[in-house]
């Protein structure tokens, strides 16, 4: 991903199109299975089945209108505004756990047994998504978490790290500035 | 009120659970080249944290403890870890699948985090209430949130900035990191948890 001025950009493949509909799924560019054993840990996006990223990647897919005649196998790029990162995150996650530890604050200082909190915490954590839903409801009409089509990508990119740029050699660069040699742009969590 | 104000800016700045207790180092390596991402990441992180820490609190007292059955916690932890993962998930889905496809990249990446796992080992050991120990995680989990955003703020300034080429990379990154670290030092004395 990229930052634009305004918004946050990733690459998708066409894997479908229908009409005046196409079908996307987002490439993998960072996280899991973005280094070099991915292959080997399962994480690859290359290997299919339950719980490997190819398959979380599949049911991540995504439509947009078809506006730019775009055909199946094209790598697009596609934004969304950057406060819609951090605006979604927040409904999905902040405000169910504010709803939920709201809740329990109350419960203990009125009844103060640890039973009396926990089923209170449960329910204002069920209260909270139900709002979740009603807010992201609201942000979906608005358009603000619908990814848009800002470009075509170039069909065949170079072969890259997921850092960068590989030099001919294949080697990583070190020390190029912006660039973290050995690291994996993100998401391997120990 | 006191204790838990002073419980949670201990949680949070003074034990940090990345600066001090080094934990989460990988996501916090990896995942902090943009503050939009460390955000959602941290975000994400949070509600993980705080409710698998509830579930890990009720399955430590009503099972593990009840049944004398404490040399299973370490596992039982990891399956109440990857259940709760997997419940966001559904959950995040089933809400909405508009955000779910925004943020649902995060969520396998924070299964095998060792931060969630350790705040849930660390309290076992706190022998805390469960509101307490609530309110612990949920600090926690902000201030590993906090320090991935101070990170990638960072990080996104030193990509412009001329670094040598001898430290340029991971070695100027670890060195921020250490910086980071010192300048939390600050906290130490504020509150204890």
């Amino acid at each position: 991903m990229s930052r634009d001025m305004h918004s946050v950009e990733g690459i998708a493949r066409v894997v479908g199109v229908d009409g005046a509909t196409a079908w996307l799924e987002p490439e993998q560019t960072g996280g899991c299975g973005s280094c070099a054993s991915a292959n080997s840990c399962g994480a690859g996006t290359s290997q299919g089945g339950i719980g490997t990223v190819a398959n979380r990647i599949a049911a991540r897919r995504f439509t947009l209108d078809n506006i730019s005649d775009l055909h199946v196998g094209e790598r697009v790029v596609v934004g969304v505004a950057e406060r819609a990162l951090v605006s979604a995150a927040l409904t999905a996650y902040g405000l169910p756990l504010a709803t939920a530890l709201t809740a329990g604050g109350i419960a203990d200082s009125y009844r103060g047994g640890d039973f009396a909190t926990m089923a209170a915490m449960a329910g204002g954590l069920i209260t909270g998504l139900l709002l979740a839903r009603l807010v992201a409801r609201r942000l979906s009409m608005r358009g603000e978490l619908a990814p848009r089509f800002l470009r075509r990508a170039p069909v065949n990119p170079p072969p890259k790290s997921p850092c960068g740029d590989l030099p001919p050699g294949g080697q990583k660069h070190l020390g190029r500035p912006g660039v973290f040699p050995g690291e994996t742009c993100g998401g391997s969590t120990t | 009120m006191r204790d838990f104000v002073l419980l949670m800016i201990g949680a949070a700045l003074v034990n940090n659970v990345i600066l001090a207790r080094f934990l989460g180092l990988c996501s916090f390596m990896g995942v902090t080249t943009r503050i939009d991402t460390a955000a959602g990441m941290g975000l994400a992180t949070t509600f993980v944290i705080t409710v698998s820490s509830m579930a890990d609190w009720a399955v430590q007292h009503y099972l593990l403890d009840a049944y004398n059955l404490g040399y299973l916690r370490t596992v039982t932890f990891i399956l109440v870890i990857a259940s709760a993962v997997q419940f966001t998930e559904m959950t995040i889905k089933k809400v909405s699948p508009e955000l779910f496809q925004m943020l649902g990249i995060y969520l396998p990446l924070i299964t095998t985090n060792c931060a969630v796992l350790g705040v849930a080992l660390l309290l076992v050991e706190g022998h805390m209430s469960f509101i307490a120990s609530t309110l612990f995680a949920f600090a926690s989990s902000v201030g590993y949130s906090l320090v991935m955003v101070i990170f990638a703020g960072l990080r996104e300034r030193l990509v412009l900035a001329q670094v040598p080429r001898l430290f340029a990379g991971p070695p100027i990154a670890f060195i921020v990191a250490g910086l980071l670290a010192m300048a939390f030092m600050g906290f130490s004395g504020i509150a204890t948890s």
